[in-house]
């Protein structure tokens, strides 16, 4: 016991180090991810076909993809094709690429979900497009939004431990370079296991508690 | 174009592929002029409306609306032309269609000054006095859900009021309401009829038509079927399907009883 | 372009293994996700607590660190996992934790009326769950099914990082070969592509072969 107990706060401060790398790439990937999200839920939405067909494409294809496959493209594949991408920029780019489709799906969902009487108001008030997706249908987007996306950000934060594949320094890396020197695997792994479960625990309860209490404060 | 005829519509039609929603209709509205369209539902009153402040195209005819010409098919008018109608005419929908994030007065305001740039004080005085005008100053902070189908209603007047337009459309503003609250609605409308606002109203309040419309139009089976001065086409139609029509929505203890028709015991066999 | 002739065959080849996983496992998942869905729902509490905290922790943790906790891990137990054994426990553990939440939410959506309406006509508890309740559970479970069926599928990328032959690892291969990444990785990923929109469609099918009664 005595000794298990030293070998986690030995490696702790190692396991911390990636885990603040975790974390600025979770924080990097959903930035990305939900700006292009917004611009693939607008082109799906749009009424130019050609617009319609380059989100749609994309949306299709790149979530069909795992996420481990897309990281070894923009990072072994790009660097081949001569776009050599640094590993932290191939990581942000694969997962904001890939959940920005996500966000995408969650986003034109909630807009479409939107009463069509809504927008038909809007309009008979002449209130130009822009501002009636900005005053009137974003507004009443948000809340649905926020459960899924919610979700989507714990599926996020998961993700990025495979980023170790391609030599980012994050808390999975950490843990396999630590236990790769003191053969101590389930400890290790357990441990990077209860830093990545505490950050689960912050998204889906309290985040959630949070959105169920503003939900029930607006009704 | 007369100077006082506000909207002239000649022999719009609509159709979604081959399913035809209305043909060949033609209305004339002048300033000050209140139409009432009535009908059975399903004759494309609803659609036929909608196509006034072009909130729905339309595939022939044309539409003369407060200056605009708009012709039927694929040419779509500019932005400016859809502004500039959209911010002259109102309307008010069946289903109130208020948003349900913003509160009363926000809802009031929100066009005003997004649209028009009225400084948010004046846009607030002028809701408020609206409000009053609808009995209702003391709901401003209210949110929509927290109001009866009537009171929302009368916000949904307002709030098209508020844009000061000239010619107000109304989709059915009574028929999702209960029967204890389409008064205090009617009422609003009616003052508005009484203060010379150019209206076209779609409605079953056959009453309230005779009221206070000048001009009712008969629409049925995808057409006009009748149209002249209210009490003229209330009170004798000419047409046989008005006529038919007008009996029904007079007389409905008169409709058949469908099950009378084939009795079968409750819990038997054919 | 011969590159991709070269390794196409391998590549299936390791694509069908990972079909054969994802098959074995789902069915294994899906029966035990319906075994724990209703321990969740009507087990006495020590059952549902247990059954709620397994959940949580196969949400809770990235996949790959399951995997590697139980391939790495247990070593240090003296517990030596092949790579196969590995990945199927793996893949059944993690897809059963998924399948549990499915199942729970399907049977939670059938309006109470649903059960009060067999109650009034006498049926048994038992015959209302199996007869009313599990079918109608079945219909609306279909569209999250079918994505839990995709990301087990696209699960099995990760098991190349223990050393099992499949798309990934062949396609690895040939890269640590050839240096060929770009054409290769482009492989995997279609390979994918192809697997999960046959997944799609199937699932549409069988949608719209329940959507007569929803």
């Amino acid at each position: 016991m005595q000794t298990l107990w030293s070998a986690w706060m030995q490696y702790l401060p190692l396991l911390l180090r990636g885990t603040a790398m975790t974390v600025e790439l979770t924080a990097a990937a959903l930035v990305v991810g939900v700006l292009f999200g917004f611009l693939l839920a607008l082109g799906r939405l749009s009424r130019v076909p050609a617009l319609d067909t380059l989100a749609t494409g994309y949306v299709e294809v790149v979530r069909a993809i795992p996420v481990l496959i897309i990281l070894f493209i923009t990072y072994y594949g790009f660097a081949e094709l001569g776009l050599v991408l640094s590993g932290i920029t191939a990581a942000v780019v694969s997962l904001g690429g890939f959940y920005a489709t996500q966000y995408g799906e969650i986003f034109r969902g909630a807009i479409l979900g939107i009463d069509r009487g809504q927008t038909e108001a809007a309009t008979a008030l002449g209130l130009t497009s822009a501002q009636t997706m900005r005053r009137v249908v974003l507004p009443q987007a948000f809340f649905t939004i926020l459960p899924p996306a919610t979700n989507q950000l714990s599926n996020l934060i998961k993700d990025t431990s495979l980023v170790f594949t391609i030599s980012v320094a994050d808390l999975m890396y950490q843990a396999n370079s630590a236990l790769s020197v003191n053969f101590l695997p389930m400890d290790m792994l357990l441990e990077a296991g209860v830093i990545y479960f505490i950050f689960y625990l912050i998204i889906a309860k309290v985040l959630g508690r949070w959105e169920v209490s503003v939900q029930r404060r607006r009704n | 174009m007369s100077n006082d005829v506000v909207i002239r519509a000649d022999r719009l039609s609509k159709r979604f592929g081959t399913l035809t929603v209305f043909e060949d209709v033609s209305i004339e509205v002048k300033k000050r002029e209140v139409v009432a369209i009535i009908g059975p539902s399903g004759a494309g009153k609803s659609t036929f409306i909608r196509c006034i402040n072009y909130l729905h195209t339309f595939n022939q005819g044309t539409l003369e609306i407060l200056g605009h010409t708009i012709v039927g098919g694929h040419n779509h008018p500019s932005k400016d032309v859809l502004q500039d109608i959209r911010t002259r005419v109102g309307m008010v929908f069946q289903t109130f269609n208020l948003f349900p994030h913003l509160n009363v007065i926000e809802n009031i305001t929100l066009a005003p000054v997004e649209v028009k740039k009225v400084p948010r004080a004046q846009a607030n005085a002028r809701a408020m006095e609206l409000l009053e005008m609808v009995g209702l100053p003391h709901k401003a902070e209210m949110y929509p859900k927290r109001l009866s189908g009537g009171e929302q209603q009368r916000v949904a007047i307002c709030r098209a009021l508020a844009m000061e337009p000239e010619v107000m459309l109304f989709d059915e503003p009574t028929s999702m309401l209960d029967p204890e609250l389409v008064g205090e609605v009617l009422a609003a409308i009616r003052r508005l009829a009484k203060e010379g606002m150019t209206m076209v109203l779609v409605t079953h309040e056959m009453q309230f038509a005779k009221e206070v419309a000048d001009t009712v139009v008969i629409m049925a089976d995808h057409g006009v079927v009748e149209k002249g001065p209210a009490r003229e086409v209330l009170e004798s139609p000419r047409t046989e399907r008005a006529q038919s029509f007008l009996h029904r929505v007079l007389n409905p203890e008169e409709v058949p009883d469908p099950l009378e028709q084939e009795v079968l015991p409750i819990g038997g066999r054919r | 372009m011969h590159i991709a002739l070269e390794y196409a065959g391998t590549i299936g080849v390791g694509g069908l293994k990972d079909v054969a996983l994802t098959v074995v496992s789902l069915i294994l998942s899906i029966i035990l996700g319906t075994l724990f869905a209703l321990g969740r729902l009507y087990g006495p509490w020590p059952v549902r607590t247990l059954i709620y905290w397994y959940v949580e922790i196969i949400r809770g943790l990235p996949a790959i660190l399951q995997l590697f906790i139980i391939y790495f891990g247990f070593t240090q137990w003296g517990i030596n996992f092949s790579p196969l054994t590995a990945a199927l426990i793996w893949l059944v553990a993690y897809g059963t934790g998924y399948a549990v939440e499915i199942f729970r939410s399907g049977i939670m959506e059938i309006p109470t009326g649903q059960r009060e309406a067999a109650a009034a006509l006498g049926l048994s508890s038992r015959t209302t769950m199996i007869r009313v309740v599990v079918p109608q559970a079945y219909a609306i479970m279909l569209p999250p099914l079918t994505s839990f069926v995709v990301l087990q599928l696209k699960n099995t990328t990760l098991l190349y990082l223990i050393g099992f032959a499949d798309i990934m690892y062949e396609a690895r291969l040939g890269v640590d070969a050839t240096n060929h990444a770009a054409i290769l990785y482009f492989m995997a990923a279609l390979a994918y592509l192809i697997l999960s929109l046959i997944i799609g469609r199937v699932g549409v099918r069988l949608e719209r072969n329940v959507a007569a009664y929803r």
